[in-house]
């Protein structure tokens, strides 16, 4: 296995007789690979200003105004919103329950998604129906999902209650609990989100090269020993990937505490309203005040991006430490081939 | 070769596809055109949610108009229909040329008065119920909208569970029993709890809106200051409620949840208080089960939960056409063949003496004749809550401290007000 | 080097043997896994069938049987049809529905599918100025929150006239963050540097090496990506709901209008909620036959 690197324009001028022609190519080529690449993300970043940035610019500015979602625009008022919104406990109750959520469901996903896709990735019978199967909770409408789970999570004749009543514990407050109503909702994510997440580390476990589980084989590792230091480490780009999406995903969750009960404001006393669930009855709900749900708006933005660098760093420090364990195990593959 | 192949699919695939997107554009809103004869040819859209009944309606006033065509839009629930509106009304385009409108919504769009175009007109005079038009006239008197149905409230018993408390249980006695004040009411609830396992009614919840929905300035003075806090007449409704649940009275259930469902069929409650409209769900929720029964009274004298009405709103191209639309639906005519289709209570004086509404009796409830009934105890309302830009939020506040104590059991009865005042603070 | 050194340097006579037994022991990829294996799928499996079993067992009853037994039983009633037959033939626009859904799925995962990987590939694989900075941009864009978004959309929507027309559905979504978040890191380990240098040394053009090594090398991300957009896209409501309403609707927003009424028949609204998730598990089996290995295996070697 030998590539030269040799340049595009040393192969095209011994092709090309003609000293012109080959000097526009060359021009060309030039060109081309300038400008490329800014034209391939161009697609991107045109449609974000289209339809993303406006949103975000009239969102910052509502967010500045006493501004009714009927009425409109109001008078200026600086960072008025943003100091009460700090000030009202629902909002620091919203924040609460979305952290709560976000840590009982999105490590529960992503580490039975990592097992899941590893079992998965094996050479079994019918794969497509096996593994297209973990996704089928996705495809499920959320007013479907909200019958099941209330019938299942109802607190006097839910299907669980009814079942620990059976076996003699008592029945559990899952609408009136707050830690119980977290679990609850954070079932209802992870049945829908794990699926989802198994089929992204399964996708990632597809480019991991075949000759680097065989060589591990011939040395006896066991499947437990392979999954640790081959598929984990490799999986490290992809397991960060999905930090980050699944931190910036479960810190804005809103459809299922929503369909949670009939309600859907997150409980009597909040105890599973998320910080989306507040901004939209801040904006939609009786005070339809849109200049405060703006400025939620923009401090959970700021509070996502924190977390997400924060889950960046620790993510990235955790599974550095294995890095040079695929490494290599890649070298001993080239060696062999040589 | 594969490339080709893969290129020919994939740009076939966006010409249809953009060519299918051309064809599935859907149909315009409000659009006119000249015809052959030279009379200009006019689409009107209605929005409406749940269910109006007017898929009919709206045919025969295409054949009575044959220049007008209408198109409903609907949606689903009145949430829905609620953020669609606001969505529209919020950007400044896109609302039908009339939108139908919940009685909840109107205190927030009041508000707003000059979003909607004035419906008053001589046809209109004196057709509602007052206590309907005045829920959407404002304080100059502009009328917003045009009423469509109403909520009347009675209260609908299970003959069967008074019977084994040995009280009566055909309707006129029970009528009798529960009697038309609230004193004579709980002392008729007392009465069956005393002899009965089974709790009165469902949930405090309902008796509170029955009760608040009396009290004429309950949260809010005329000029919007927010008094409900220091009402003392708030407060005491709020203890009264509470206390009846910790009489054991409530079955301590929230309204619309899996376990007030599933109630239905497990003999949860004996009373409940009943509109119009819940005279379908009890009997979907209650299926196979005997013994529902109506009893024409209401404590207090009479309520209403619920209502629609049609609004114009000036976003749209055809005020004039809309207007005449929205009045011919509205009358009472129109109305009563609303109700036969869609079971839609009217609020039109001259509806309630229509002999297709008072003939009205409904097998399930043990053939009682709930339309005269219902017809009885809309006269029977007599006061127009005022309810100012913040009534509902504050009302949410409020069921929400009820839930807190009674349903969820978080708090106890002093730290949910505690929580409630609180809340209320934080709307200023 | 050979094997028995790997295994940590073990000598003598009893080495080989020992080698021999642990190879015996370890799986070589290409067995077929054993029953444990197969057990913990079969769990999996009945879990996560459970919601449309479940959507499907209540679709084929009728709504008094729900009303008296919330729990299903374990098989179905045989009411399906009817009630799907219903869902067709209510007032809901069924069939233009599913030809919305059909187009808008089709034509955002396609769009979203190619215009991610071009990004991917250009942020991964290609240097140019302002590369990391703009690739954390990208990133910074899913962290807003979009519950208001929805005005200001509406009104730009309304702005271009496209209000109640599915390219107001389509265009929004035509390439996402998570998309070319994804393709950039999944390209960043599956596609070969040498590769890309090997199709330059050809005379490849920019866009013909994007087309004939950065694609086929995407596939298992590539067929991912388009099926969550597809199946996103498929099942999204608000939006639909809010730009096109029940005129133009797209499925879920038309399956939604089952609910309009003040008794909700759950046999009904759930029979719609099946019908609308069958088409997905058709997408399903084409989407899974991508999930392939090593496609770039053999080329680096050539």
């Amino acid at each position: 296995m030998s590539v030269s690197s040799a340049s595009p324009e040393v192969v095209d001028s011994s092709r090309m007789p003609d000293p012109r022609r080959s000097a526009f190519r060359r021009k060309l080529s030039r060109w081309d690979v300038k400008v490329s690449p800014y034209l391939f993300i161009s697609p991107f970043f045109v449609l974000f200003f289209v339809a993303g940035l406006f949103p975000l610019v009239y969102t910052f500015w509502v967010s500045l105004h006493d501004w009714n979602l009927i009425g409109g625009q109001g008078d200026f008022v600086g960072t008025k919103n943003y100091t009460y919104v700090l000030q009202q406990p629902l909002f620091w109750k919203g924040l609460r329950n979305t952290f709560s959520i976000f840590l009982l469901s999105g490590v529960t996903q992503t580490l039975a998604a990592l097992v899941l896709a590893a079992v998965l990735n094996q050479n079994i019978r019918a794969k497509s129906f096996w593994r297209m199967g973990v996704l089928l909770p996705y495809v499920v409408a959320p007013v479907a999902v909200g019958v099941i789970f209330n019938k299942m999570f109802a607190d006097k004749s839910g299907l669980i209650n009814t079942l620990i009543d059976k076996v003699g514990l008592g029945p559990v407050g899952w609408h009136a609990d707050v830690l119980s109503s977290h679990i609850a909702i954070a079932t209802m994510v992870n049945f829908r989100w794990t699926g989802y997440v198994t089929l992204i580390f399964l996708a990632a476990m597809q480019a991991i090269p075949r000759e680097i589980y065989e060589a591990a084989v011939v040395d006896g590792a066991s499947r437990l020993r392979q999954f640790v230091s081959i598929t984990v480490p490799m999986l490290r780009p992809t397991i960060i990937f999905v930090v980050i999406t699944a931190t910036i995903g479960g810190l804005q969750i809103f459809d299922e505490p929503r369909v949670f009960d009939q309600a859907g404001q997150g409980g009597a006393d909040r105890q599973w309203m998320t910080v989306t669930m507040y901004i939209y009855e801040l904006g939609w709900g009786s005070q339809k005040s849109f200049g405060r749900a703006a400025a939620v708006s923009w401090i959970l933005f700021l509070v996502i991006i924190a977390v997400g660098i924060i889950n960046f760093l620790i993510t990235r420090r955790i599974s550095s430490g294995s890095a040079k364990a695929p490494a290599r195990a890649v070298r001993v593959v080239e060696g062999r081939t040589r | 070769m594969r490339r080709p192949k893969a290129l020919a699919v994939i740009s076939s695939v966006l010409v249809v596809g953009v060519g299918l997107a051309g064809c599935t554009s859907g149909s315009s809103s409000s659009g006119s055109s000249k015809s052959a004869g030279g009379t200009q040819k006019v689409t009107l859209t209605v929005a409406t949610f749940n269910e109006f009944g007017y898929e009919e309606l709206i045919k025969e006033y295409m054949t009575l108009n044959p220049e007008v065509t209408v198109q409903q839009k609907k949606a689903a629930t009145s949430n829905e229909a609620r953020d669609n509106l606001n969505t529209r009304l919020a950007a400044g385009s896109g609302l039908s040329d009339i939108e139908a409108i919940e009685v909840d919504w109107l205190p927030e769009l009041l508000q707003f008065p000059d979003k909607f175009v004035d419906l008053k007109s001589d046809s209109v005079k004196d057709r509602w119920l007052p206590w309907k038009a005045a829920q959407a006239t404002t304080a100059d008197g502009k009328l917003i909208g045009y009423g469509t149905d109403i909520g009347p409230e009675a209260i609908c018993y299970r003959a069967d569970l008074f019977k084994a408390a040995g009280l009566p249980s055909d309707r006129a006695a029970v009528a009798a029993l529960i009697g038309s004040t609230w004193d004579s009411y709980f002392a008729a609830a007392r009465q069956f709890q005393a002899k009965s396992k089974v709790p009165w009614t469902e949930s405090s919840g309902a008796i509170y809106q029955a009760m608040i929905n009396q009290v004429k300035n309950a949260y809010e003075k005329d000029d919007g200051t927010v008094i409900a806090t220091d009402n003392p007449e708030v407060k005491a409704i709020y203890d009264t409620v509470l206390k009846a649940s910790d009489d054991g009275l409530t079955a301590r259930l929230a309204q619309w949840s899996d376990d007030w469902t599933s109630s239905f069929q497990k003999d949860g409650f004996a009373t409940m208080v009943c509109p119009g409209w819940m005279l379908g769900v009890i009997e979907g929720n209650a299926a196979k089960v005997a013994g529902w029964d109506v009893a024409d009274t209401f404590p207090g004298g009479g309520g209403n939960w619920g209502g629609s009405f049609l609004t114009v709103p000036t976003q749209g191209a055809h005020p004039d056409q809309a207007k005449k639309l929205a009045d011919w639906l509205t009358a009472p005519e129109q109305q009563i063949k609303a109700f036969k289709a869609k079971g839609t209570f009217p609020s039109q004086q001259a509806a309630l003496t229509s002999p297709d509404l008072l003939g009205v009796t409904k097998p399930f409830f043990n053939d009682a004749p709930t339309g005269q009934i219902l017809a009885n105890r809309a006269k029977a309302v007599t006061v127009a809550p005022f309810k100012g830009p913040k009534y509902f939020a504050i009302n949410d506040a409020m069921q929400q401290a009820l839930s807190r104590v009674d349903v969820d059991k978080t708090d106890d009865a002093a730290s949910s007000w505690a929580k409630f005042v609180t809340a209320v603070k934080a709307l200023g | 080097m050979t094997s028995s050194t790997l295994a940590g340097g073990l000598a003598g006579p009893g080495a080989a043997k020992h080698a021999e037994r642990r190879r015996g022991r370890a799986k070589v990829p290409g067995t077929r896994p054993g029953w444990v294996t197969y057990s913990i799928m079969g769990v999996v499996l009945i879990l996560s069938a459970y919601p449309l079993y479940y959507a499907f067992l209540l679709g084929s009853s009728d709504a008094q049987t729900i009303a008296q037994n919330p729990l299903p039983s374990l098989l179905p009633r045989g009411n399906f049809g009817a009630n799907v037959q219903r869902v067709i033939s209510a007032d809901i626009r069924f069939w233009r529905a599913l030809a919305n859904s059909a187009v808008i799925a089709v034509l955002t995962s396609l769009s979203v599918v190619f215009f991610s990987t071009l990004a991917g590939y250009s942020f991964s694989k290609l240097r140019f100025r302002g590369r990391g900075p703009l690739l954390v941009f990208v990133i910074a864009t899913m962290a807003v929150p979009t519950q208001l978004s929805i005005v200001p959309l509406f009104i730009v929507m309304s702005k271009l006239g496209w209000t109640g027309r599915v390219e107001a559905v389509i265009v929004p979504a035509m390439v996402t963050a998570f998309g070319v978040f994804w393709m950039t890191q999944y390209l960043e380990s599956a596609l070969p540097f040498e590769l890309i240098e090997a199709a330059r040394v050809d005379g490849c053009s920019m866009i013909r090496t994007f087309w004939h090594v950065a694609l086929p090398a995407a596939r298992p991300a590539a067929a991912m990506l388009g099926l969550f957009t597809f199946i996103g896209s498929w099942t999204a409501f608000f939006w639909p709901f809010i730009v096109l309403g029940s005129s133009n609707p797209t499925l879920p927003v038309a399956v939604q209008l089952l609910q309009a009424s003040y008794f909700k028949d759950y046999s009904l609204i759930l029979a719609g909620v099946t019908v609308s998730a069958l088409p997905l598990i058709v997408v399903f089996f084409f989407a899974g036959r991508q999930l392939v290995a090593g496609v770039m295996a053999g080329a680096v070697k050539g």
